[in-house]
């Protein structure tokens, strides 16, 4: 019972780190960069949906939209002024710039909003509900659930829309994309904004059981890697499975091992699954 | 002859001397320096940081910069020494000199066991792995608390002034044992790069497939360095422990503080040429340290703010770094 019940919470949570994780790979898919500032944008959504909350009285769940749609442009522009220079530029050029970003945002928003810890209070945060002895807390429930219906349209997107077909033409073949008259430079932006949008959302939706912080990026940097090493890189799917995974690992193993040894449980799976299976666990044929 | 060809033959002949001669200014007025400023003054102090993080980010020259091992993961070298040598001081009141061995013996083998599962991978994803090691080890450190202490930090217990206790009243004598570290860790990088081993990591940093159909065995040159630069780096820890005399896990293991500075200063001078750390460690210290002088009070991330934005605009601007900014590019042998 005590583990059915820490396998639905990880499922729960990994909900979440799934449509969290789905924007990472995603840039990494259309681009080949790894944003590591992407966990700062997780930060940023995090704070929209706050700033709704207090400003406006607009419950972070909805909030999580305006979140996605202020990431979003912020994301393009970034694409625009940062990313696409990097492109072809050395290795070391594109991992520095993102790490660069990671520095700047993080700054920015101690230097904007303070270092003090926020938190929403919306009425169904302490609600829970029970399935025959199993007990699901309504914040995890919603949160999981908005996740879900966002990673969902970003598929139908992908797969129904001109511009998502574009972008899955762009990640495959640029080149071949190019000639067939799809704008690169475009389809990138959105991808970027896109992205980070995602990760935005769900940082967003996860406020009413999470408290928002300048440095609360930190602790979803390895978590997101991991998911999205675990599914393979620039993998959708893999990065929805991962998610799941990271989160179902993260309450098992606190069953087992006191709460700052979970952390650690992740880096042995993240560096395991990097040095033996560098291209995923699902390999695309 | 004619003045061209002359031109040329005395070209060609006097890069060496004239840089045997600048070095030597150079050293002349590093080893100067310390008396022209005040015995415990705040520039001296800004001084003995600007020697360590260039020894830090040169360690971090001889993986990335000779190599190609791009670590976003030597603060837990770093951080490891640190902990090792205050640890058997504390403990056993072991002397830090004993625990600089003991330190690069840690970071050696803390380097060797991150080497096998990693040394294989390629750019972006050995910079992820490198990360999650810096980071696993700073959550080691913050929740082992028996042996660290925890995420409170530790202190280094104060002793009479001397040089076995590694404490002195001076900052002069902690000056020159830092000039010490980085006249030592530009020998070592300027000793790999001249040696075979330098001969066989640019093979494999250009063109890896090339070097490896060759025969070369890129992973084990791509260990020593590996190794050699963890062993380095963990040595630099203990001197920062015995220079601040307090510290925690989330500063000596710090993603951005330590792993990303040692790179960003490596970076911003030129990486992979002997001098780029130098001159990184010499513009950013100081504008850090400025900025932290003026604006501390009023905005706790101004300094690291700058700092970002530094490493953003290099990297769009001049990804080799200032030395190529400037157009000397070093010559390669």
């Amino acid at each position: 019972m005590e583990i059915l019940q820490a396998l639905i919470n990880g499922l729960l949570i990994g909900g979440v780190y799934a449509v969290v994780s789905i924007g990472l790979t995603l840039v990494f898919g259309v681009m080949s960069i790894i944003n590591f500032a992407q966990a700062e944008f997780l930060m940023l959504g995090m704070f929209v949906a706050f700033f709704c909350w207090q400003y406006l009285g607009l419950d972070p769940l909805l909030g999580s939209l305006v979140a996605f749609a202020v990431v979003f442009v912020l994301g393009t522009f970034v694409q625009r002024i940062l990313i696409e220079r990097v492109l072809h530029a050395p290795e070391v050029a594109q991992i520095f710039l993102t790490v660069g970003l990671l520095i700047v945002l993080e700054n920015a928003a101690l230097i904007a909003f303070g270092s003090e810890f926020r938190s929403v209070r919306v009425p169904y945060q302490t609600w829970a509900v029970e399935f025959g002895g199993l007990i699901v807390g309504v914040p995890y429930l919603l949160a999981f659930t908005i996740s879900l219906i966002a990673g969902a349209s970003l598929w139908a997107f992908m797969r129904f829309t001109w511009i998502g077909q574009a972008m899955r033409a762009t990640a495959q073949d640029p080149t071949a994309a190019l000639s067939l008259g799809i704008n690169a430079k475009l389809i990138r932006r959105i991808a970027f904004g896109l992205g980070v949008g995602m990760t935005a959302l769900g940082g967003a939706v996860i406020l009413p059981y999470f408290t928002a912080s300048p440095t609360v990026g930190g602790q979803f940097v390895v978590l997101m890697f991991t998911a999205v090493v675990l599914g393979g890189l620039g993998n959708v799917l893999g990065a929805v499975i991962g998610g799941l995974t990271v989160g179902v690992i993260q309450t098992l193993s606190t069953l087992v091992l006191p709460i700052q040894l979970q952390n650690l449980v992740l880096f042995v799976v993240f560096i395991l699954v990097l040095a033996l299976r560098p291209e995923g666990l699902l390999r695309q044929k | 002859m004619t003045t061209a060809q002359s031109a040329l033959a005395r070209s060609s002949a006097s890069p060496r001397s004239w840089r045997g001669a600048g070095l030597v200014a150079v050293l002349a007025a590093a080893v100067a320096l310390p008396w022209l400023l005040a015995e415990q003054g705040y520039p001296l102090r800004v001084a003995c940081l600007i020697l360590l993080f260039a020894s830090l980010a040169q360690a971090w020259n001889i993986a990335a910069g000779l190599s190609g091992l791009t670590s976003l993961g030597h603060a837990g070298f770093f951080g490891a020494g640190a902990y090792v040598s205050t640890i058997l001081l504390i403990r056993f009141g072991i002397t830090p000199w004993i625990g600089l061995l003991a330190a690069a013996l840690v970071g050696a083998l803390l380097a060797a066991l991150l080497s096998l599962p990693t040394l294989r991978l390629r750019g972006h994803y050995f910079a992820l792995a490198t990360l999650a090691f810096g980071e696993s080890m700073r959550v080691i450190a913050n929740s082992w608390s028996d042996l660290t202490g925890g995420p409170v930090g530790i202190s280094v217990p104060f002793s009479e002034p001397s040089f076995i206790a590694m404490q002195f009243q001076s900052l002069r004598a902690y000056y020159f044992i830092f000039l010490a570290a980085l006249v030592i860790t530009c020998l070592v990088f300027a000793r790999i790069r001249r040696s075979a081993l330098g001969l066989r990591l640019r093979a494999l940093k250009n063109h890896p497939d090339a070097a490896a159909s060759l025969g070369v065995d890129t992973v084990r040159a791509k260990f020593t360095v590996a190794v050699i630069s963890g062993a380095l780096t963990a040595t630099l820890g203990v001197l920062y422990a015995q220079f601040m005399f307090f510290f925690d896990p989330d500063t000596v293991f710090g993603l951005a503080g330590i792993s990303v500075r040692a790179a960003l200063i490596a970076i911003i001078g030129g990486i992979g040429t002997l001098a780029g750390p130098i001159i990184g460690a010499l513009l950013i210290i100081p504008v850090e340290e400025l900025s932290n002088l003026l604006f501390s009070s009023k905005a706790a991330g101004l300094s690291q703010l700058v700092f970002g934005t530094v490493l953003i605009l290099v990297v769009l601007l001049q990804p080799r770094g200032l030395l190529a900014l400037l157009g000397r590019t070093e010559r390669r042998r």
